[in-house]
């Protein structure tokens, strides 16, 4: 008997694949175990989840088109669609996540030439990039979470929250395209003995400057879909009105309602932004692309009027 | 400037590259090439040729204070150290070293950075004189139609304009050109050759060039010298033709 089993053991012992199975498996069941999940709890659920079915359908779209006299900071509209806590709400969370996107990027741009190690000297690059790290540990939530104790309820909470993360995140992302960039560039600006800012400023981040408008896009994407959870610790937002109905009313169908509307705002501006953003990784292409310079500063080095006495 | 043995020549022809029995490479144990002694003068143009991988590349670099040297001493524009002053040291790499993307104004304008003031590079404002100066040069190199092109939609010859262009706004004391000059056709690289003749000619600088073919940088070159079994040689036409070094040869047929 002893041998039969030993004798399986080591054929489980010999396949990967069966052995990393057996080993996956058991541990799962270890931690369910441990963790007292049970099939009869996931059960349990169903008759919940048919109550919050029957009440969340129909979504109460009146939340498109109701005034809230309630909306934090207060609405002055005329309109009451411009005015509903659908319209409020979502427009609050794209406004939160376009600043902390334009913030986190004028912040994580300098930290992210520091933690790049081929600008920057290493005691400086590691460093740098423990502290990116380290913006990185808490999510957006914690962070509104604390800025909503320190600043109080409101959009400036989220604001700081996601300018937090998105630095944390985007500054990652960023000293990982500075160091992609081709070394000779830089070689010349070290040569001309420029300074180690200059180097960065003018030869690896226009030479990045495609990856990092794209990853800017990515970011702003990303914290449209991220600004919504923040407002449930009262960082503004839709996430915010959502829980206004949430607790204690446990108005399910205009939750619903809420959370179609977010849903379709994203899928349009993923939308957006993967066309917008193809444009800038697309090394194929012989068309033109726009350049990092004439979107943020909208001139030429050589200057506009120069051009025109060119010709 | 206080070197006395480095000014014996006349004042006009200042040394701006001297290397004493350099050793140059990555490993102190198996160093690239051993013993150099060269000197570049202000006006001289000096060829450099040798097989691929042999070390030409990292001599130039060595040269640029981007390498430093494992022996012996690198001396670049009259200072004692290996750091030149600001603006004094012009690179141009094998790749050129053009940020991708980018408009020829744009990378040319790169050339005037070391003269630039803080204030100036800080806002990345550039004075008016700096604009005029880029639009200059674009125009001696023949690119005034491009100004405003990215570099990548040039032809490789184009490119290389650009890149001496920067080279020329810099105006530095050595200029170091790594391949400048390699598949291009004989009426490009006569112009580039043209080129390089001028910045030595008219704007004194010291040109270290490195070329594939040995005969062609005897054709524009004061000096031509080769690498060869870690020494660098004069360059000698009949002792290339010769058996011993079949490679040269060929390439210079």
């Amino acid at each position: 008997m002893s041998e039969r089993f030993s004798k399986t053991l080591r054929q489980i012992s010999q396949r990967p694949i069966l052995r990393a199975t057996v080993i996956l498996s058991i541990v799962t069941l270890l931690i369910t175990n441990h963790l007292q999940i049970t099939i009869w709890k996931l059960l349990d659920g169903w008759s919940n989840l048919k109550k919050l079915g029957s009440e969340a359908f129909p979504p109460d779209f009146t939340v498109l088109t109701e005034r809230a006299g309630w909306t934090h900071p207060p609405c002055t509209f005329e309109s009451d669609i411009l005015c509903s806590p659908a319209v409020v709400g979502m427009t609050q969370t794209l406004e939160i996540a376009f600043l902390a996107t334009v913030f986190g990027m004028l912040l994580s741009l300098p930290l992210a030439a520091m933690a790049a190690s081929n600008l920057s000297p290493y005691w400086l690059s590691q460093s740098m990039r423990q502290v990116l790290a380290a913006m990185r540990v808490l999510p957006s939530l914690i962070w509104a979470l604390i800025f909503v104790i320190i600043v109080g309820i409101g959009p400036l909470a989220g604001v700081l929250a996601m300018t937090m993360y998105t630095v944390g995140y985007l500054g990652k992302m960023q000293y990982e395209a500075l160091e992609g960039v081709s070394k000779e560039p830089l070689e010349v600006a070290r040569a001309m003995g420029l300074p180690r800012w200059q180097v960065a400023r003018f030869f690896a981040i226009p030479e990045a400057s495609n990856a990092l408008i794209s990853q800017m896009l990515f970011m702003f994407e990303y914290n449209v879909r991220h600004g919504s959870v923040i407002g449930l610790v009262g960082a503004g937002g839709i996430g915010w009105y959502m829980n206004h109905y949430l607790t204690p009313f446990q108005l399910y169908d205009k939750v619903l309602a809420l959370i179609v509307v977010m849903f379709v705002v994203v899928v349009i501006i993923d939308q957006i932004s993967l066309v917008v953003r193809r444009g800038f990784i697309d090394d194929t292409s012989n068309l033109p692309r726009p350049r990092w310079r004439d979107i943020l500063l909208m001139r030429d080095p050589v200057g506009t009027e120069s051009s025109e006495s060119l010709d | 400037m206080g070197k006395a043995g480095m000014m014996t020549a006349k004042d006009s022809n200042p040394v701006r590259l001297h290397l004493a029995d350099a050793t140059i490479g990555f490993d102190a144990v198996s160093p690239l090439i051993e013993g150099v002694d060269l000197t570049i003068r202000a006006g001289e143009i000096v060829g450099l040729t040798g097989r691929s991988g042999i070390g030409k590349t990292t001599l130039l670099r060595t040269a640029a204070g981007l390498v430093r040297p494992l022996g012996g001493s690198v001396e670049c524009c009259c200072t004692a150290d290996t750091r030149a002053d600001k603006g004094a040291i012009g690179l141009i790499p094998q790749r050129l070293g053009l940020v991708q993307h980018q408009t020829v104004g744009y990378n040319v304008l790169m050339g005037a950075l070391a003269g630039a003031s803080f204030l100036e590079t800080a806002f990345s404002l550039p004075s008016k004189r700096m604009r005029e100066e880029t639009r200059a040069v674009i125009e001696e190199v023949g690119l005034t139609e491009k100004t405003l092109e990215s570099v990548n939609r040039l032809s490789g010859g184009q490119q290389r304009r650009v890149a001496i262009a920067r080279a020329m706004l810099q105006e530095p004391d050595l200029l170091l050109a790594d391949e400048c000059l390699g598949e291009l056709d004989a009426e490009t690289a006569r112009g580039i050759i043209d080129l390089f003749r001028h910045m030595a000619e008219d704007h004194r600088m010291a040109i270290l060039i490195v070329d594939h073919n040995p005969v062609r940088a005897k054709t524009f070159c004061d000096r031509v010298y080769q690498l060869r079994g870690r020494r660098l040689i004069p360059f000698d036409e009949d002792e290339a033709s010769s058996s011993t070094l079949p490679i040269i040869a060929e390439g210079s047929v």
